[in-house]
């Protein structure tokens, strides 16, 4: 039992700003108060946060772990987790190893994560490395905008069977949500091809497109009633121009809840990578006007990453592109994968527009409750480097400093210079913790109210928000001291969060002998068992009986 | 640029494999994956798919091949330079492609093939990465395989064997960062193959003791580390009696994964596969010995001061 006592609060869930009261923890929970004799903690003069949530990283599975195999150099450069008697040793860095993971993100103040890429094949992988990932609570999107089993059947008009059979997947992954990547060009990728375009057919296929799987992935996520809309990783992502195709997407989800993941990948203008421009103004535009739409940044900052998505066409570019390594890691009927190291430079126009798009769209979109802040991790920056951006949203001053460091030629092209708004920390609050809570369906997440899990952090009153965000002075999950004085104290396992969608059991019929054909493993091999999966959280959702 | 093996079953029709003989070595995967079984887009099996082997000699594996490619000893690193470069459609000397036993002919008709293909694969054993040029020589394959995709789809994959090396590789990797060749003894990973490799270390004898899990070193490795291993404690966990065990001075009888022992086994491709024994175990499993060797040394009090005064390294 904990009483953190006069700290200034934000909880915007609840509607708290900045009010100094006392939060009580028991039992893992918030409750409205402890007994006298519970711990108390002196948060006078310090800012006290729900944990942060972050709705979209690559923290785990196989294609990251991919990428961690390709980059040693990059780890000998990184921060080294020594072995204590608290941590097990690791490295940090780009790709941090699965323990560093848990310590980095909660180290930060942050608690939850959305693994946001995970196939139904390795999924069991997946879940291997987040019972790896200690403190924080994990939940995972299952790929299936290219699985094959789905697009056969939308192929053939077959929605009903496809939402039985999605439902099936979403609990054989022990999945979340439903993840859409590039929604049929990496099945186009099989044989080296990609599909930009909505109303392109997909190769291999005669008439289904990527309007029709994106529409029923959305309709599905709809009715099956998950508690995560459909998380979208739109078509033709990186490219210049690109902008035109997610307004067509977005308008595409009209009638429907989707996440439009990494927005800022998918909000350039111009027609080639010589006059390519920011359209996050077009963007920002139309999402505004839109509720049923939430997004996250995938926000860009300078140096040394590595490239990691299922978007296996929009890789090999990048390869050519680069000239560097590039690994591809096709997996059978479902998705693909592309891993490219990269460095963002500041005097690359691109990588200049790219940073500007990110920190753009946060400013532009006026309802923080449905913009989190992301890096993509490791896409455009490293998780760990979310301090960074929250400086860039807060100190305007500071921001026109950076840009003045963008090579001139970039300013014509960008409209970050001409955006004054500040974040508060109210809002900063919300694009960290209670928005991507509400985003993924968490209720238990992102807030202080009575009855949710005691996910807290403690930062000092700063300046310089990058710094005060960057280290936190205590952290607490499920009502523990994790982090006190900037040291990991105590390390605790994690939950993970799943969802169970009803569906009929004789689907299994339907996909048994299919799998014999088109499957290297066994049917009864593939579905992950729920005692594979450490601390496992169902959330039963809604029906998806065939209609009577 | 590799896949999972349903890709290739589905759709390689051109398959190339290297340095390797599994007719023998890996006898399922010709009938299971990459040959004979029919696809969702090779729906008449092995006779929508061409099978091509390089090797140094014609081994059981030439029988099921269409083309045989008969390459000189160590000299798969310039065969693989000369493909790159005609895929390129770049001049070729003609003493290099005498150097390596097979004519312009056959090189140039292997690219036609390969990029008339629509899905290609190149499957690699050890005899390209364990023989002369060793890594550069999967560099050099992986570096084609990638070119190709200008082209064409093509992937390419190393055979792996050997129990589930794939599934120590992938757990190394995602608490390490790195696949093997670690060394934690400064309390965080560091990698180098060559200093930090299990043979290196033995070799100069860098190690006061063993622990050896699955693996028999005593029947593979070169005598001077043999020879390490049997002059300092060694600790053997292995469900059968080794060349290791025989040398070693603690060897524990453990479950057999997959018979007594559940589990996971990685595939050659890191598909995860759940191990569901058969049978009771009569014996400890790896795991629960390791837990509790574990929990023996941290029974023990520290050696080095700072932890006994409870200070922290880091």
């Amino acid at each position: 039992m904990i009483r953190i006592t006069g700290g200034t609060v934000y909880d915007p869930k609840n509607g708290v700003n900045g009010v100094v009261r006392d939060v009580c923890l028991s039992e893992g929970k918030v409750v409205a108060d402890v007994p006298a004799h519970a711990r108390t903690i002196d948060a006078r003069g310090m800012i006290v946060f729900p944990g942060g949530v972050d709705v979209h990283t690559h923290v785990a599975g196989a294609a990251l772990n991919f990428a961690r195999g390709l980059i040693p150099e990059q780890h000998r450069k990184a921060r080294p987790v020594y072995h204590s008697p608290q941590c097990r040793a690791g490295i940090a860095g780009t790709t941090p190893t699965t323990f560093a993971t848990g310590y980095v993100y909660a180290g930060m103040g942050w608690t939850t994560a959305n693994e946001a890429a995970v196939p139904i094949l390795s999924a069991k992988h997946t879940h291997e490395e987040l019972r790896d990932t200690p403190i924080i609570d994990k939940c995972t999107c299952v790929l299936m905008a290219n699985n094959e089993i789905i697009l056969d059947l939308l192929e053939n008009d077959e929605f009903e069977r496809a939402k039985q059979v999605t439902a099936w997947q979403v609990w054989a992954a022990k999945a979340y949500g439903i993840k859409a990547v590039n929604p049929g060009g990496v099945a186009g990728w099989k044989w080296g091809k990609d599909c930009k375009g909505l109303a392109e057919v997909i190769p291999g296929y005669n008439k289904v497109t990527p309007r029709n799987v994106i529409q029923a992935l959305a309709r599905i996520a709809d009715e099956l009633a998950l508690p995560h809309p459909v998380h979208l990783h739109c078509n033709n992502l990186g490219a210049p121009g690109n902008y035109t195709t997610t307004l067509e997407t977005m308008k595409a989800l009209e009638g429907n809840r989707a996440h439009m993941a990494h927005l800022q990948y998918h909000a350039y203008g111009g027609e080639d990578w010589f006059d390519m421009r920011s359209a996050s103004v077009p963007i920002a535009e139309y999402f505004n006007a839109h509720p049923n739409l939430t997004c996250d940044a995938g926000a860009v900052l300078f140096g040394n990453t590595v490239t990691i998505t299922a978007d296996g066409p929009w890789q090999h570019l990048l390869y050519e592109l680069t000239g560097k390594k590039w690994g591809n890691l096709d997996v059978e009927n479902e998705t693909g994968c592309g891993v490219v190291p990269y460095v963002y430079k500041e005097k690359n126009l691109v990588n200049a527009i790219q940073w500007a798009v990110g920190l753009e769209l946060l400013l532009l979109i006026t309802d923080p409750w449905r913009v989190c802040l992301t890096t993509d991790h490791p896409n455009g920056a490293c998780f760990w480097r979310y301090p960074e951006i929250l400086r860039l949203l807060m100190d305007r001053e500071f921001r026109k400093e950076e840009i003045k460091k963008l090579p001139e030629k970039v300013l014509p092209r960008i409209v970050l210079p001409e955006l004054d708004r500040e974040y508060t920390l109210y809002e900063i609050a919300i694009i960290t913790s209670a928005g991507p809570a509400r985003t993924l369906g968490l209720e238990q997440k992102g807030h202080l109210g009575i009855g949710a899990d005691a996910d807290v952090a403690i930062y000092e009153s700063r300046a310089n928000p990058e710094e005060m965000f960057a280290h936190p002075r205590m952290v607490l999950k499920a009502g523990q001291v994790i982090v006190e004085e900037g040291e990991i104290r105590n390390v605790i396992d994690g939950n993970q969060f799943a969802t169970k969608p009803n569906y009929d059991p004789a689907i299994e019929d339907f996909l048994r002998p299919l799998f014999q054909q088109q499957y290297t493993v066994q049917f009864d091999n593939y579905p992950v068992s729920e005692e594979c999966v450490h601390g496992l959280n169902v959330h039963q959702c809604g029906s998806c009986l065939p209609k009577q | 640029m590799s896949c999972t093996l349903g890709e290739v079953k589905n759709r390689a029709d051109f398959i190339i494999y290297w340095g390797g003989n599994p007719a023998e070595c890996h006898p399922r995967h010709f009938t299971r994956y990459a040959l004979t079984p029919k696809g969702k887009f090779i729906p008449r099996g092995r006779k929508d798919r061409t099978m091509v082997l390089v090797d140094i000699r014609e081994t059981p594996s030439a029988k099921a091949a269409d083309i045989f490619l008969q390459v000189r000893p160590g000299k798969d690193f310039e065969m693989l330079s000369i493909l790159r470069a005609l895929v390129k459609n770049q001049k070729v000397s003609a003493s290099a492609v005498a150097e390596t036993g097979l004519t312009l002919e056959q090189l140039t008709d292997l690219v036609s093939r390969m990029k008339a293909a629509k899905f290609g694969v190149l499957f690699f054993g050890m005899g390209l990465s364990m023989t002369r040029g060793k890594h550069m020589n999967s560099a050099a394959a992986l570096t084609l395989a990638a070119e190709m995709n200008a082209f064409t789809k093509f992937v390419a994959m190393p055979m792996r064997g050997h129990g589930n090396v794939t599934g120590a590789d992938v757990i190394m990797r995602y608490t390490t960062t790195y696949p093997f060749g670690i060394n934690l003894s400064r309390g965080y990973p560091r990698f180098n193959p060559g200093e930090y490799s299990t043979i290196d270390l033995l070799v100069r004898g860098d190690t006061d003791a063993t622990l050896v899990l699955g693996a028999d070193p005593g029947a593979t490795m070169p005598k001077p580390a043999i020879e390490h291993l049997r002059r300092t404690p060694t600790i053997v966990l292995d469900p059968k009696v080794t060349h290791t065990s025989r040398l070693a001075r603690v060897h524990f009888t453990t479950a057999p994964a997959g018979i007594s022992a559940p589990g996971t086994a990685y595939r050659m491709d890191e598909v995860p596969l759940p191990l569901r024994p058969a049978l009771k175990p009569s014996y400890l499993t790896d795991e629960e010995v390791l837990k509790r060797i574990v929990a023996a040394v941290k029974a023990k009090p520290p050696w080095y001061p700072a932890a006994r005064d409870g200070a922290q390294i880091a």
